[in-house]
């Protein structure tokens, strides 16, 4: 019989659930109840949504030498590693989004000192978002008084089945809260997305629209709200959508990852317009909706140490702080710790930086396709699971993820801090 | 779907209460599946050879009539169900709120390991009050990974 830890925090999403139960059998996690497949992947090491799928875990540190691996010790890959990076003029770090604050704080410091640019992976996203708060104000709420209050809910280009499975149970449209006593019977629960997505289910007005109609929707949705008739081109279900936000007494829109494929500053801008004049009869929240577990953690920690939620650029003299993402072209050396970067690129931009054979150093538990193609490979523990983490949840609380099994392999954090400790001496 | 009467039928009738419960109790109980028809004393007398047999025979396929079919490949753990589910509502005050059932907690069922596992089926709805038209777990799966018969 195993030891089971209960009201375990799950470093899967966003939501960072606070009520998994898990049972390990000496260093062995063996079930997890009240997890998600997104969960499950991290706790049992297998793919996002296919349980069955193992993920090779990295134990051993790497180092391609002549187009060749070579398995070495943790300091020489440190040492190649710093090597790798120090040599660069235009260093980038990417990703970070599903690491540890630890590791996030770590990274900031190695950027500062190498004089790199610091890149979120969903800066795409996010930065339009907090870029929409500073000129409109922050429509804000904790996820609780969403589950409590507001019985209005809108997923714009958002999936949570997908990017946070237990979003809706908890918090936005299925949980019962102090005035939502009757769980979705109390709410309104709406969607617009470019493609019909799971969310129909149980959303009575799903909007599907075309790309490219996403701004013209709130705009002509403003319009009507406003008592005017919407402006040229009508976009199919406005006067639906315009209903749904006028019937609403307190409302949340939830945005998610398919924004960013748009026009996203706009989009943005125009949703914190709209959720602004909603303010002025009632309460309504804009959220973004992280898949990532600790996005809101790094935008956190950019805010406080650089005053901007963007991407910091240490190398051009005075700090500048970027809402587009980097032109990888302008890039010799990336350091990618939390995020898998070939993975979310164009095809294009992972031949260009083959091509150019752009040295790619990666901390990270897994294989995945950015370790299929790094020069180093330094693999670290679980964060949250293996070793002792912070994270921020969506909506920005800072929680404790608890250390579950030991780990043989560093931390993220301190795999950057001795990184950081090398470069320091070889300046 | 077998229902009280039709149990009650292959029951003695004499309300002897040695097995703690009257005899429409005792059905009630068995379709409920806390009691099997071994727990009735009177059963295992020679009179009533072939009624346990009979019970089982009715409260077996039962559990399969009522039933529900959870597709592992379809489910995403996300719990809908689980705080859909018209008996948690009342007996289960984590599942109301959102949150997962506590070890502790007498649930239908529960999602281990990303998946939604039947813990106690005898507790479904349909199942125990002839609550024949709830359908919530199913209605809201959005991977449609829960089937109903």
């Amino acid at each position: 019989m195993g030891v089971r830890h209960e009201s375990i925090i799950c470093p899967g999403c966003g939501c960072l659930c606070d009520d998994l139960d898990v049972t390990v059998e000496g260093d062995r996690i063996v079930e997890v109840t009240n997890v998600c497949l997104w969960g499950v992947s991290r706790f049992f090491h297998a793919k996002k949504f296919h349980p069955k799928k193992e993920r090779h875990r990295l134990l051993t540190p790497r180092v391609r030498h002549q187009g060749r691996w070579e398995m070495v010790s943790y300091d020489a890959a440190l040492a190649e590693a710093a090597q790798v990076m120090s040599r660069a003029r235009r260093p980038l770090i990417y990703g970070l989004t599903n690491s540890g604050s630890f590791a996030q704080e770590a990274a900031l410091k190695l950027a500062r000192t190498l004089r790199a640019r610091l890149e979120p992976a969903d800066l795409a996203f996010k930065a339009p978002y907090y870029r929409s708060i500073q000129q409109h104000g922050l429509d804000w709420a904790p996820l609780e008084v969403i589950r409590d209050e507001a019985d209005a809910v809108l997923f714009w280009g958002a999936n949570p089945i997908h990017s946070a499975p237990r979003h809706v149970v908890r918090y936005a449209a299925f949980a019962r809260g102090r005035f939502t006593e009757r769980g979705i019977e109390d709410r309104q629960v709406a969607a617009v997305d470019i493609y019909q997505t799971e969310l129909a289910r149980f959303c009575p007005l799903f909007i599907k629209i075309n790309p490219g109609q996403e701004l013209d929707l709130v705009l002509g949705a403003a319009a009507i709200l406003a008592g005017e008739p919407p402006p040229d081109p009508v976009v199919r279900g406005v006067r639906r959508l315009a209903q749904f936000l006028a019937n609403a007494s307190c409302g949340v829109i939830f945005c998610g990852r398919g924004v960013s494929y748009g026009p996203a500053l706009e989009l943005f801008d125009r949703l914190a317009r709209l959720v602004g004049f909603l303010n002025r009869e009632k309460r309504f929240f804009l959220f973004p909706l992280s898949g990532d577990f600790n996005s809101s953690g790094l935008y956190h920690l950019l805010l406080n140490e650089v005053g901007g939620a963007g991407a910091p650029d240490f190398g051009a003299g005075e700090l500048a702080t970027h809402s587009l993402p980097v032109n990888f072209r302008e890039v010799d050396a990336v350091l990618v710790a939390g995020a898998d970067l070939l993975w979310f690129l164009p095809e294009e931009q992972v031949g260009d930086l083959k091509r150019r054979r752009v040295p790619i150093v990666v901390l990270s538990p897994f294989a995945n396709r950015t370790t299929g193609q790094a020069a180093v490979i330094l693999p670290t523990a679980l964060a949250g699971i293996e070793t002792v983490e912070v994270a921020y949840r969506m909506d920005g609380l800072p929680l404790v993820l608890k250390q579950l099994v030991p780990s043989a392999l560093p931390p993220d954090h301190q795999a950057l801090t001795d990184l950081h400790r090398l470069i320091g001496a070889q300046d | 779907m077998a229902a009280v009467e039709d149990l009650l039928e292959f029951l003695p009738g004499a309300d002897c209460r040695q097995c703690g419960a009257s005899c429409a109790e005792f059905a009630r109980l068995l379709l409920a599946r806390e009691l099997t028809p071994e727990d009735c004393p009177v059963l295992h007398e020679p009179d009533y050879a072939g009624f346990i047999e009979a019970l089982h025979e009715l409260l077996g396929p039962l559990a399969a009539a009522a039933g529900m079919r959870i597709d592992p490949e379809k489910c995403n753990g996300c719990g809908i169900c689980v705080a859909m589910c018209e008996f948690h509502l009342g007996n289960c005050a984590a599942a109301r709120l959102g949150k997962g059932p506590r070890p502790q907690d007498q649930v239908v069922f529960r999602v281990v390991n990303g998946t939604v596992v039947v813990v106690r089926q005898e507790l479904c709805t349909r199942l125990v009050q002839a609550a024949e038209k709830c359908s919530k777990c199913a209605q809201y799966c959005p991977t449609e990974a829960i089937e109903l018969f």
